[in-house]
């Protein structure tokens, strides 16, 4: 009897949080008609996958999916490799270095980044970055890499100290000690990191906007928005389906790497 | 080489410090290098405009005027009257934000049946492309083939509404921001040892006081950092407002960043939007210092 | 155990910068016997008007294997900061897909190459002085030019319920013989019973809108003064539209309030429910109102009403030629041949617009009866160059002082008065600003 108040709860927070899935599956199924109805049906009356074709028929979707997972792969697997041993010593050495980028990352994060795309922009010219994907991959591991930074080095300032030094104490070397001790109980904010930066890069579009100027590398945002007009009018039948497309990946990715989130755990428990 | 490590760091032999420091190099390094090469550039310069009168334009000799753009805003009753309804909207959004997902966390973190799925559908506002993102809400609010007002059995005009477009925008903003935080949050409840309870059943504590006397005091650093930035992201976003209601209506939602994008992009004054941008930027980190200043001391 | 870790360090420094640097530049194109390529930044996004734009590219590119163009989709939503970046970075895309509106700005910024010189003849010829009026502005250097081709227009018509529209009794509007303001408003009321409002006003973005309106009567709300500065005026031929949209929402109450907040397309599942008659609105909205009626309903395309004259402020979708591209002889070759007459009534019928190719008007696909292609090209003959168009600091004016304004306006916060002294005062103020 105790339990039912939490079910409940979680139960709302899931319909408000989750509804939007439930829309979009009934959107792509739905003719134009049935869409513009004043009272909206959940359950299309005639579902149809005329929106599907359309949607795969006119874009590359497969290919533009493709192309998002290897940057947005590539880009959070590198964020989190080279944030981790930054965040570790932003955390536990004080110094004047781990100051300023403490600092710095807050200032990165405040000033408005619409500012700085143009001289981004630039720079990337100049570098010949522009219109590759190794560029958008630099440029989203750039802009993912102070949150990491942030959230990791709170995560390694929640582990307690004395756990290492107890470590330390009993021989183990420091760096033997940190993957010993501080990185299973780091596991499940790595992995929170790494959906971030993998779900901030999946769905990036500013950036990709500017800098992707050719079709063949064009990525899956760009290919979505090719469904709105003009004032917000929209082809809202295929851009459901092609959203679908889009939103799937990442819940599939959000679903696997949430058990290692467990594993992680089990590890720190063990080793504790 | 190895065997140098081993010695568990008695304080501060010259010797140590500076191995230490060739230490902490290392690990910053690899950090380092995609910021200095596309960050610490780009936004000197963007701070740099806001002393020139640069105009995004092609035809357009830029030149330094020092602190003109400075005291135009000042007098620009526009701009402080949409940084209000910006203070009152991240505020608002981020304290929202915190308490829903907090709660959310907790419930996840239980031992309930169904939360893996439920994990799984907690990220869908994240996981959404946020071209849908804002169509949806739209026909959510449609003051007539909305969900909304379909549900409520109400006929309100949420959008256009001179006092409800806010609210309605901030229900967005919560809603949009949650798996973050949610995220965020359970991995740091999942961070806190687990012997730190067992010490406590023995006492035969009540659910309130562990979570009042472990749970938060541990989560405290994950807290701040997230909230935090919470704060900073909720106080740059106008994506949403700028599909919702393009910062109508009569003003109500105009957001200061969709104003400092409006004179960069639309109007390409650029150097009077990094004006803009730059005390935005400093109002944000006085408040964030201020913040995290109270939060660090109560800490000790 | 330092070594190791120093080392996996450098390799992802490594991998990292590999990352960064491994990227092939862009292939500059042209060498000799090389074929010249283009970028065609296009912004078609209806499924026909997609289809159209890939063939004639494809066809294009199939008879000049010396001029291959690569076709880029872009959206509407987005192009504005696309563009304002590309073009800083001088790598925006050769031929540019845009409206005129947004012309103004580029041309003056001096990113876009002007035309007048390179124009065919029989490109010229074939539309008319006052579609290129909408695409002739002041360049980056002051001087005037042309910036762009218009080819697709849009035009103001009425969509109506015809259900409601007969019961109403009152005369249907014919393109020769539309209604004037006061016969519209006494239909709009006539059709007002029982829970159904007469007419709808979509006003999430009320300045065009009412700016192109206010034409019937005369009204400019710029004035241009001896020393060449332009201030805003705010006169009884400005206010006559203001005054009778407003009567119509609070005191025939015919106008549906809760359409006001809403964008073009929003009103249209009240509409099919018969909330409303009357839906004034551009001509392309047909496409939308064909492919989501629900079957058996019946609607009609009605001429715009007029006041002292029918004209209306004309918006023009354009093909422009970016300054810094290295092959404008060619781009301007390719947009020649994109919007020729037959090619120009294929887009035109894929985007629901009106073509500004002569030619093409005759097309019999787009003056055929059904779906109101009829009374939609005849409004073609009523556009002009709204003044608007060719104001410097126009686009700030009408975000920052007159968007909000005219929504307090016709949400009844303030009153006339007030909203024109507001649109003048501080409108002013900006215009100031970009005074030369």
């Amino acid at each position: 009897m105790r339990r039912v108040p939490p079910y409940l709860a979680l139960f709302a927070y899931v319909v408000f949080l989750a509804f939007p899935l439930l829309w979009l599956l009934s959107t792509a199924l739905k003719t134009p008609q049935e869409m513009a109805l004043t009272s909206p049906t959940w359950i299309p009356r005639e579902p149809t996958l005329a929106n599907f074709a359309d949607a795969f028929g006119e874009q590359d979707l497969v290919g533009a999916a493709l192309r998002s997972l290897v940057v947005a792969l590539s880009s959070s697997l590198i964020t989190v490799l080279i944030s981790l041993p930054a965040a570790y010593a932003m955390a536990r050495y004080r110094s004047l270095v781990s100051r300023i980028a403490v600092g710095w990352v807050l200032v990165s994060q405040v000033f408005p980044f619409i500012l700085i795309v143009i001289p981004l922009f630039l720079i990337m010219r100049d570098l010949e970055l522009v219109n590759t994907l190794p560029g958008l991959v630099a440029v989203h591991v750039t802009f993912t890499l102070p949150f990491a930074l942030w959230m990791l080095q709170g995560y390694v300032r929640a582990v307690p100290r004395e756990l290492e030094e107890a470590a330390a104490v009993d021989g183990a070397g420091r760096l033997r000690s940190i993957a010993s001790v501080v990185a299973p109980l780091l596991a499940p904010g790595v992995v929170a990191t790494l959906l971030f930066a993998f779900i901030s890069s999946w769905n990036e579009f500013l950036f990709a906007l500017v800098f992707l100027q050719d079709p063949d590398v064009m990525t899956l945002p760009l290919t979505l928005v090719r469904f709105t007009g003009p004032e917000g009018v929209a082809r809202l039948g295929p851009l459901a389906a092609a959203s679908l497309m889009a939103t799937i990946p990442s819940l599939i990715f959000f679903a696997i790497i949430q058990r290692r989130l467990k594993s992680g755990l089990m590890a720190g428990a063990v080793k504790g | 080489m190895t065997a140098t490590v081993t010695q568990p760091a008695p304080r501060a032999s010259r010797r140590e410090t500076s191995r230490q420091r060739r230490e902490m190099w290392l690990l910053m390094l690899p950090a380092m290098v995609p910021v200095l090469l596309f960050s610490v550039g780009p936004l000197l310069y963007g701070i740099g405009l806001a002393f020139t009168d640069a105009r995004n334009t092609r035809v357009h000799q830029t030149s330094f005027v020092g602190l003109e753009n400075f005291t135009r805003m000042l007098a620009d009753e526009q701009f402080w009257s949409s940084f209000q309804i910006g203070a009152i909207w991240s505020v608002t959004v981020t304290a929202l934000q915190f308490l829903a997902a907090l709660g959310l966390a907790l419930l996840l973190n239980m031992n309930l049946r169904f939360r893996s799925v439920a994990r799984v559908l907690a990220v869908v506002p994240w996981a959404m492309p946020p071209v849908v993102i804002g169509l949806m809400w739209k026909l959510v609010y449609h003051p007539d083939a909305g969900i909304l007002n379909d549900l409520l059995g109400t006929d309100v005009n949420w959008l256009a509404d001179f006092s409800l477009a806010l609210p309605a925008i901030i229900v967005v903003g919560v809603w949009t921001g949650m798996p973050q935080t949610t995220v965020v949050l359970l991995a740091g409840l999942q961070n806190v040892p687990k012997e730190l309870y067992e010490a406590v059943e023995v006492d035969g504590a009540g659910r309130w006081r562990r979570f009042w006397n472990i749970t938060l005091p541990q989560l405290r650093p994950v807290i701040v950092a997230i909230t935090s930035l919470d704060f900073v992201w909720n106080f740059n976003q106008f994506g949403l407002v700028y599909v919702l209601t393009q910062g109508g209506p009569g003003g109500r939602t105009r957001l200061p960043m969709l104003f400092a994008y409006e004179e960069a992009f639309r109007y390409r004054a650029a150097g009077y939007a990094s004006m803009l941008g730059l005390a935005m930027a400093i109002v944000v980190l006085a408040v964030l210092g201020l913040y995290l200043w109270r939060q660090m001391r109560e800490a000790r | 155990m330092r070594i190791r870790s120093a080392l996996a360090v450098a390799a992802i420094v490594t991998l990292a910068a590999a990352c960064g640097g491994g990227g092939g530049g862009g292939e500059t194109p042209s060498g000799d016997g090389q074929p010249v390529k283009l970028d065609f930044l296009s912004l078609a996004w209806q499924k026909e008007s997609v289809a159209a734009n890939k063939e004639i590219v494809a066809e294009w590119n199939k008879s000049h294997p010396d001029i291959q163009v690569t076709y880029v989709q872009g959206s509407w939503d987005n192009v504005n900061d696309q563009l304002v970046t590309q073009f800083a970075g001088g790598t925006a895309p050769d031929v540019i897909h845009n409206d005129s509106p947004a012309l103004a700005g580029f041309a003056s910024d001096g990113y876009l190459l002007d035309l007048t010189a390179k124009l065919p003849a029989e490109l010229k010829s074939d539309i008319p002085q006052a579609a290129w009026d909408t695409v002739t502005f002041m360049g980056g250097e002051g001087e005037q030019g042309v910036y762009g081709v218009p080819f697709l227009q849009e035009s103001q018509v009425i969509i109506a319920n015809k259900k409601l529209l007969d019961a109403s009794g009152v005369r249907v509007p014919t393109p020769d013989n539309p209604w004037t303001w006061d016969e519209f408003s006494e239909a709009a009321k006539k059709m007002t019973k029982d829970g159904t409002y007469g007419v709808a006003w979509a006003m999430k973005s009320p300045v065009n809108r009412t700016l192109n309106l206010a034409l019937n009567f005369g009204g400019t709300f710029f004035q241009t003064g001896a020393d060449g500065n332009t201030t805003v005026k705010v006169g009884p031929e400005e206010r006559e539209v203001l005054q009778r949209i407003h009567d119509q929402l609070y005191k025939d109450k015919s106008a549906d309030p809760a359409a006001l907040g809403q964008g073009t397309a929003d009103p249209l599942p009240a509409f099919f429910q018969g909330k409303f008659a009357m839906l004034p609105t551009g001509v392309y909205l047909r496409q939308q109102v064909t492919e989501q009626a629900p079957d058996g309903f019946e609607w009609v395309t009605l001429p715009a009403p007029k006041g002292v004259t029918a004209e209306q402020g004309a918006v023009s979708q354009t093909l422009s030629i970016a300054q810094d591209s290295e092959h404008p002889d060619q781009a301007m070759q390719f947009i020649a041949y994109f919007l020729n007459a037959e090619n120009q009534a294929k887009l035109a019928k894929g985007d629901w617009l009106l073509p500004t190719s002569q030619k093409a008007e005759s097309d019999p696909a787009i003056t055929t009866k059904e779906n109101g292609w009829d009374v939609a090209t005849a409004s073609a003959k009523n556009l002009v160059v709204a003044p608007f168009l060719k104001v410097n600091g126009y686009d700030e004016w009408r975000s920052k002082v007159a968007t909000p304004v005219l929504q307090e306006y016709y949400a009844n916060k303030i009153s006339l008065d007030d909203a024109a002294k507001r649109l003048v005062e501080e409108g002013n103020q900006v215009l100031e600003r970009y005074h030369r």
